[in-house]
């Protein structure tokens, strides 16, 4: 029963704080967020755990497994991923 | 707890048939008018699986040295230290993640064995939607869960890390959502879990294995984590972790309901100060097995386990500085970290004894962005043993 309380307390808390992030920012996403290229999002995301690879490391399809690797494993937003793949592919 | 478990595992089974309903998109072929009318198809077509190996080749040597006793030194307890990852994207949904680590046996002609980390497959259901299954390290905090030794920064491994979730087998859901300008990272789980062991001698009682590939009882583990990039550049990341195994003890065994609860807190921030790049990081991780107090020998008193609270609970937190915007080539390829980290124990447990503290300075140098070469220094003490030094160097390739 004890334990019961736990889990329920928890996704409880999980569940308000995901709600109260969507409310205080809204789900529309910033002209300036939206607009941000993918050599930006490249030097963000990727700095934020390890040095940013360089462009030139991979083929364009080797590319595509290692950023879908990272945005599953970083748990990257679909339009990071996929604007990163391309301007890492635009360097080839 | 089991009608939880079953409206998760009901909303997966549910996602994956509807999916190629509501999409048009499926592992199935599809007519050619469909195909020319959805110009996102993933059906597979010859040569369109990419395809990358990576990994990551080791290689350290280490002078230990106990207070009070000669100090030595060795080449590594895994000379090999080989780490493979076959990354297959398979169609613009579907992606299977391996990890094979291939590890050198110490005795003379030993040869070498390889073991499986992790064999995740995702499917991508809709935008910020992601079901995967399998053998996963789930993400936990921040040090566990992606690519340890990529973004380890201090060579050594921290002592408080490695309580609380670790491999799992199972099933799960996970995603990236953009919420205005901050961002979430969600991951929710159910998996075998973690199994009590229960041994004669009682040397490891109440500790818990993770990596089970088969479960001991009918209980499943739920997990999940949020992660929350509150800044628009995605600089700074704070996020909590939690894992519950409603019972962990063997089938049919008086321990069968003894339950697991892990949680973890991390922080990770980076800014570039120009020309200095600062990168803090820092995690608390906590673990109870509930309702463990006292199992014995029964055939041998003095091998009595005293009664104990079994929780372990670590952090470690660490700063680095980098000069990543210096005209010298040479001082921007230099990273100079500290870190901080403490492991308390159940005191009264075979296992267990005082808190043991380890500070460790590593100094890096990145001959590319990919191939650091490490010296670090770790001093580790605990009340009532001897201080214990180590000095590291070590050498990496990922590729």
């Amino acid at each position: 029963m004890k334990n019961r309380i736990g889990i329920k307390t928890t996704l409880i808390a999980i569940t308000i704080a995901i709600a109260s992030t969507l409310t205080i920012n809204g789900c529309k996403v910033p002209e300036g967020i939206a607009s941000k290229s993918g050599a930006q999002l490249w030097g963000e995301n990727c700095n934020r755990c390890h040095n940013a690879p360089d462009p030139h490391t991979f083929s364009d399809d080797q590319w595509d497994a290692a950023v879908e690797h990272m945005h599953q494993k970083a748990i990257l937003t679909d339009v990071e991923t996929k604007k990163i793949v391309e301007f890492l592919k635009s360097a080839n | 707890m089991k009608m939880n478990i079953h409206i998760v595992a009901g909303v997966l089974a549910g996602g994956l048939l509807l999916n190629p309903l509501v999409s048009t998109s499926s592992f199935g072929q599809t007519t050619d008018s469909t195909a020319a009318e959805q110009p996102f198809v993933n059906q597979p077509q010859g040569g369109a699986e990419k395809f990358l190996l990576a990994g990551e080749v080791s290689t350290l040597w280490q002078s230990n040295q106990i207070h009070g006793l000669p100090s030595t030194n060795s080449f590594g307890a895994d000379p090999l230290g080989l780490m493979l990852m076959p990354l297959v994207k398979i169609t613009d949904r579907l992606f299977l993640d391996v990890q094979v680590a291939v590890t050198a046996n110490p005795a003379p002609g030993g040869g070498a064995s390889a073991s499986l980390n992790e064999a995740i497959i995702y499917y991508k259901l809709v935008s910020g939607v992601n079901v995967f299954a399998g053998n996963f390290q789930p993400r936990w905090g921040l040090y566990e869960g992606i690519l340890d030794d990529f973004t380890n920064r201090y060579c050594s491994t921290p002592v408080g890390m490695g309580i609380g979730a670790a491999t799992e087998s199972g099933v799960g859901i996970q995603g990236g959502l953009q919420t205005g300008y901050s961002k979430l990272s969600y991951q929710l789980y159910i998996a075998n879990g973690p199994q009590l062991i229960v041994d004669s001698t009682g040397a490891q009682n109440g500790q818990l294995n993770y990596g089970n590939y088969t479960d001991n009882n009918k209980s499943k583990a739920i997990g999940g984590s949020l992660g929350f990039l509150p800044f628009s550049n995605s600089n700074l990341e704070i996020g909590v972790s939690g894992q519950y195994t409603p019972k962990t003890g063997d089938a049919g065994t008086a321990f069968e309901n003894i339950s697991s609860t892990s949680y973890a807190v991390h922080l990770n921030y980076y800014h570039v100060f120009n020309p200095l790049m600062v990168r803090l990081q820092g995690q608390y991780e906590y673990t109870q097995t509930q309702g463990f107090d006292l199992y014995t020998n029964s055939s041998d008193t003095a091998l009595l386990v005293p009664k104990f609270t079994n929780q372990l609970s670590g952090w470690y937190g660490g700063i680095t500085f980098r000069l990543s915007g210096s005209e010298s080539m040479f001082l921007s390829n230099l990273e100079l970290g500290g870190r901080l980290s403490n492991l308390t124990m159940p005191k009264d447990a075979l296992w267990g004894g005082n808190p043991i503290n380890q500070t460790t300075i590593c100094l890096t140098y990145w001959f590319t962005w990919k191939t650091p070469l490490n010296i670090a220094y770790d001093i580790y003490t605990q009340s009532g043993s001897p201080t214990q030094t180590a000095l590291t160097v070590r050498g990496m390739w990922f590729f």
